[in-house]
């Protein structure tokens, strides 16, 4: 996925049309920003000068779907220099006691199965982007309300930890409609919620290594970046700008060369 | 066998390996985690069967496509509103407001599901059917007539263009009485300018083509015209490595569309309009206007006792002069101004304030003279005039007889303006009204000034809200008709504020929600048909589709009209402009508007003695150019209310059509909304220095229409010496989601009334601040 941030408006509609795609809940209170449960959740940022010289720019930031790094590959994963070259993995798969998450090599998703969820928060806690969320209420609905639900994804029950899984639905039955079909799963057949709703067309989604789809070609401009690439963790989000202080803000200090070899080893979406 | 050590260890160890050879253990280990997340209050949604439906939401003019499961025990039911690829404007987008319309469709905490009758006593309703409330309703309304005065029935509904608004505006007629207002848009600002200067009112940006634009104070990223057609205007602008199209904004606020801007011009706030003129008076002073275009026009140079609009500007509007008021550096200013000039394909825009108010008309006409001396009218990437939409009338609504209405149509261009009738109507001057009908809008939380549309409901005898929720406007009501939401009823949208070509939009049942809810339409075509005689004459159908089926006659099927949701123009109107003013010119120096208000008047001393009325500043000379009047607020401002208030915009909230839904009230940022409840205001930090206020303190602001607590949230970007709220919080209904949350900006704003156009206007209102803990 690669979002940008030049077209972004900050409108939101990415994250309400996740929230209605995904069967997201509405608490009493939802300014508690820890405990409020966004799974596209659109952050606001300034470059910090005064009036007039003032100016904001928003991210909106979905669950990373990082890589990590193959360890064993000296060379291809540039943090294989470092000293945490044997933990080179998307930080919550690695600490989840009950593999509910897990780290899909053919979709490059990660994924999150509620139901096997034991509600411990490590994930949580190992989550270097806050995308994680945990239930710590029952969903208040409003009497009638169920009826807009969705039957594609299951409304999840308090004590589990839910985060985006880019509409890992679409993508299921996009496959069962190729398959049907017997063709391939296209660029324009699976596409995110958010990506669909997006008034101003930021969000471009696809398989990074396809030279065929869109993205492909975005994540190798100059302008492109991903958000704290100094954790080594490999996301699958591409953030573009051609504004410098909106680059340098997202912890963008990793040279263009690291950030591609590192890049290449990435698999699926 | 004898009980001992031995065989007690035997026992518990083998116990222990058959339990664990046994699958018991892992059986009811399995069933636990089942029944421990089996819980009957997570719903389980049914599946079934998905059909889309095409529909355009009238609230926001997006093209979108509905998603129906059909299931077998709960029915069809939509699930989401997505976005219509095939639309032409808004290519598949949507906005918040779209994506999370079915939180306020099915929620049956907020609708009304049946006709309402309030006992004003004790505030507790009873559930009537719907022949006893159409009854009570057509009673009312044939007595309020019979006693000979049906100018005592005042309506406000919220979209005159649309079916339903029609309908209002027939029934009212045929009812007799001229009290009738809207909710007040941009559009009508817009249309009153382009009469003014072009003879033309259906005017449009064509922003997807222009490759320099300049907005002035009209937040072109936040809430302008269709939000998604825009956006994609936006967007197009927007390339890698090199930007396709150059944006300056004209604002007070470090706002979205100033960041996203490659040039923002922090003006003071009120002074867009100042600026406009001073970027025409550079442009002449550099002689880079359209040399053709202006000498084709009518009023650019002085003629005969008229003073032309360049020696008007050159005298008055002084770029050093206009730099130094607004507070923008001058070299700034001329460099968007040359950018401008020289640009291929230029346009200026204006809009709605950031208030959502339909904006100051001489303003307006300012950004219009800015377009004409670029000579961008008429072309691609400039201002356009729509083609008519193909719309057969669906009956007469000129009034019936000579009856005087309660504000005086010689105080404006537009007598639309709902604030100075519940004014009127309030202060029983020139008479008092009886029944009031409140058809959509919400007027008791929209305003715009929302405190004296309540003290108006709650001293007129009888309020009639039509409604599909149990909002403000139904909690005063005596009398509440529950009508339909947009996908589960029959409606139309006409073009959204700036659309460069004209289109329609249509909505039809999708889904059944609330059985007991009819069209807005269908309530007024019943209650005419109930009062009978001339009035059910005027109104002969059954119901809307048959007012549908006769609108759109000439927009080809019905059936595949109905189909397709929506008609869009073929091509943007391209080519010269036929300009329908008196000297079939444009005209800078509108000889128009001369002649009306001459009209009016009668004689010039009488004239110059209007003008002063109606409150032009600069009298006859600047009457009927365009030009800057100082902003109302500005002259409150040394009486003990040191600070302007205004707006901040969002899609994340709304203002004038429905209410704010539970996921955008989710998505609200902690600089709107925080602490659960806390309505944010945002502040210059300098400026909360001087006034010895923290980031955090709870502060109160004080205007003469009402007050706001809010939590002070710091913002450099906000321009110092004004409060800046989100406008479209504060609700005192829609659900515990929504209820609370934030308070209402336009319980603060103070409404006065733009002096040509008789709008209203309320963009900045004087205030003070008082700290109350922090």
């Amino acid at each position: 996925m690669v979002i940008d941030l030049d077209k972004c408006t900050g409108c939101g509609a990415c994250s309400v049309a996740c929230m209605s795609e995904n069967n997201i809940g509405v608490l009493h209170n939802e300014t508690d920003k820890i405990r409020s449960i966004t799974w596209m959740r659109v952050y606001q940022i300034d470059n910090g000068k005064s009036f007039p010289d003032t100016e904001v720019a928003f991210i909106p930031r979905p669950c990373m779907h990082c890589q990590g790094g193959k360890s064993g590959t000296p060379g291809q994963a540039f943090f294989q220099e470092g000293p945490m070259d044997e933990e080179a993995h998307p930080p919550c798969v690695s600490v989840c006691p009950a593999t509910a998450t897990d780290y899909d090599e053919e979709t490059g998703i990660v994924s999150q199965i509620p139901t096997r969820c034991i509600g411990c928060r490590y994930c949580v806690a190992a989550c270097p982007y806050h995308a994680r969320y945990f239930n710590w209420y029952d969903v208040p609905w409003p009497k009638g309300s169920p009826r807009a639900l969705s039957p594609f994804v299951s409304p999840r029950m308090r004590g589990v930890v839910e985060k985006c899984t880019f509409c890992y639905q679409r993508y299921q039955a996009a496959r069962n409609k190729a398959m049907v079909s017997g063709g391939e799963v296209g660029e324009m057949d699976y596409q995110t919620a958010c990506t669909e709703a997006c008034p101003s067309g930021a969000i471009t989604f696809g398989q990074l290594q396809n030279p065929e789809h869109k993205v492909h070609k975005l994540i190798s401009s100059d302008y492109t970046f991903r958000l704290l690439e100094q954790l080594h963790t490999n996301p699958k989000v591409y953030y573009m700008s051609k504004r410098e202080w909106v680059r340098k803000m997202a912890d963008n200090y990793v040279t263009r060369h690291n950030k591609f070899a590192q890049a290449a080893t990435q698999s699926g979406h | 066998m004898q009980w001992d050590r031995r065989a007690f260890i035997k026992l518990a160890v083998g116990g222990v390996l058959g339990v664990h050879a046994s699958p018991l253990m892992w059986k009811l280990m399995d069933d636990s985690t089942i029944w421990t997340q089996n819980w009957s209050w997570v719903p389980v949604p049914e599946d079934g069967a998905v059909a889309y439906a095409n529909v355009v939401n009238p609230q926001t003019g997006t093209g979108a496509k509905a998603r129906l499961v059909q299931g077998r025990v709960d029915g069809t039911r939509a699930i989401r509103v997505e976005g219509n690829p095939e639309h032409p404007l808004s290519k598949g987008g949507v906005v918040p407001q779209d994506a999370s319309a079915l939180q306020l469709l099915y929620n049956t905490d907020i609708r009304v599901t049946a006709p309402l009758l309030r006992n004003r006593a004790n505030g507790r309703y009873s559930k009537l059917s719907w022949p006893e409330a159409l009854d009570i309703l057509a009673g009312n309304l044939a007595e309020v007539s019979k006693q000979g005065k049906p100018e005592a029935i005042m309506a406000l509904g919220h979209d005159p263009e649309s079916a339903t608004g029609q309908l209002l505006l027939c029934l009212m007629a045929a009812l007799g009485s001229p009290n009738l207002a809207f909710t007040p848009n941009a559009g009508e600002t817009l249309a009153l300018a382009g009469l003014a200067m072009m003879g033309q009112t259906d005017l449009g940006f064509d922003l997807a083509n222009a490759d320099y634009v300049i907005s002035f104070g009209t937040p072109l990223l936040e809430n302008f015209g269709a939000p998604v057609a825009t956006r994609k205007a936006f967007a197009s602008w927007r390339g890698f490595p090199k930007n396709k199209g150059f944006l300056g904004q004209v604002e007070s606020r470090a706002s979205i569309t100033a960041s996203q801007a490659d040039m923002w011009l922090a003006c003071r706030p009120g002074t867009e309009g100042a600026l406009a003129l001073a970027m025409c008076t550079i442009m002449i002073q550099e002689g880079l206007y359209d040399q053709a275009a202006v000498k084709a026009s009518f009023g650019f140079k002085d003629e005969g006792d008229f003073k032309g609009f360049k020696s008007f500007l050159l005298k008055n509007y002084r770029r050093e002069q206009v730099a130094q008021m607004a507070g923008v550096p001058l070299e700034k200013l001329v460099k968007l101004t040359l950018g401008f000039a020289k640009a291929k394909r230029a346009v200026a825009v204006c809009g709605p304030g950031n208030s959502s108010d339909p904006g100051r008309m001489y303003d307006f006409m300012a950004v219009l003279a800015l377009n004409a001396l670029k000579g961008n009218i008429g072309k691609p990437g400039g201002v356009l005039v729509q083609d008519a939409l193909p719309l057969k009338s669906i009956g007469s609504t000129s009034l019936r007889g000579n009856v005087r209405p309660l504000v005086d149509p010689a105080q404006g261009l537009d007598s639309n303006n709902p604030d100075a009738l519940a004014k009127a109507a309030l202060a029983g001057k020139p008479y008092a009204v009886k029944t009031l009908l409140l058809v959509g809008g919400n007027f008791v939380y929209n305003g715009p000034q929302a405190g004296v549309m309540e003290e108006l409901a709650r001293k007129t005898p009888f309020v009639v809200a039509m409604t599909p929720y149990l909002d403000e406007s139904a909690s005063v009501a005596d009398l509440v008709l529950p009508t339909t939401h947009w996908l589960e009823g029959w409606g139309d949208s006409t073009s959204p504020y700036g659309s460069p070509v004209s289109c329609y939009g249509l909505h039809r049942p999708l889904i059944k929600a609330v059985p007991q809810a009819k069209d807005a339409g269908e309530v007024l075509l019943q209650v005419a048909s109930r009062l009978g005689g001339k009035i059910a004459a005027a109104l002969p159908y059954k119901n809307m589709e048959e007012v549908l089926m006769a609108r759109t006659q000439a927009m080809g099927d019905f059936e595949q009209l109905v189909e397709q949701s929506f008609w869009v123009q073929a091509k943007p109107a391209y080519g010269p402009v036929k300009f329908q003013t008196p000297t079939g010119r444009f005209e800078f120096f509108s000889m128009g508007l001369f002649k009306l208000l001459s009209g009016r008047a009668g004689n010039p001393q009488a004239l110059e003695r209007m003008v002063a009325m109606m409150g032009v500043s600069g009298g006859l000379e600047a009457a009927f150019l365009p030009h800057w009047e100082t902003p109302a607020a500005a002259d409150d401002l040394g009486t003990g209310m040191p600070l302007l208030l205004t707006a901040v915009p969002s899609l994340r909230t709304t203002w004038g059509g429905d209410a704010i839904t539970p996921y955008m009230v989710k998505v609200l940022p902690d600089t709107m909304l925080a602490d659960m409840d806390k309505l944010v205001v945002e502040m210059n930090p300098q400026t909360a220095h001087e006034l010895h206020l923290y980031e955090g303190d709870l502060i109160r602001i004080d205007s003469v229409a009402g007050s706001l607590t809010a939590k002070l949230s710091l913002f450099a970007g906000a321009a110092p010496g004004v409060v800046y709220a989100p406008v479209g919080l504060g609700h005192s209904a829609f659900g515990f989601q929504v209820e609370g949350k934030g308070m209402n900006f336009n319980r603060a704003a103070k409404v006065t009334t733009d002096p040509m156009s008789g709008l209203p206007v309320w963009e900045l209102t004087a205030v003070s601040v008082e700290k109350v803990q922090g």
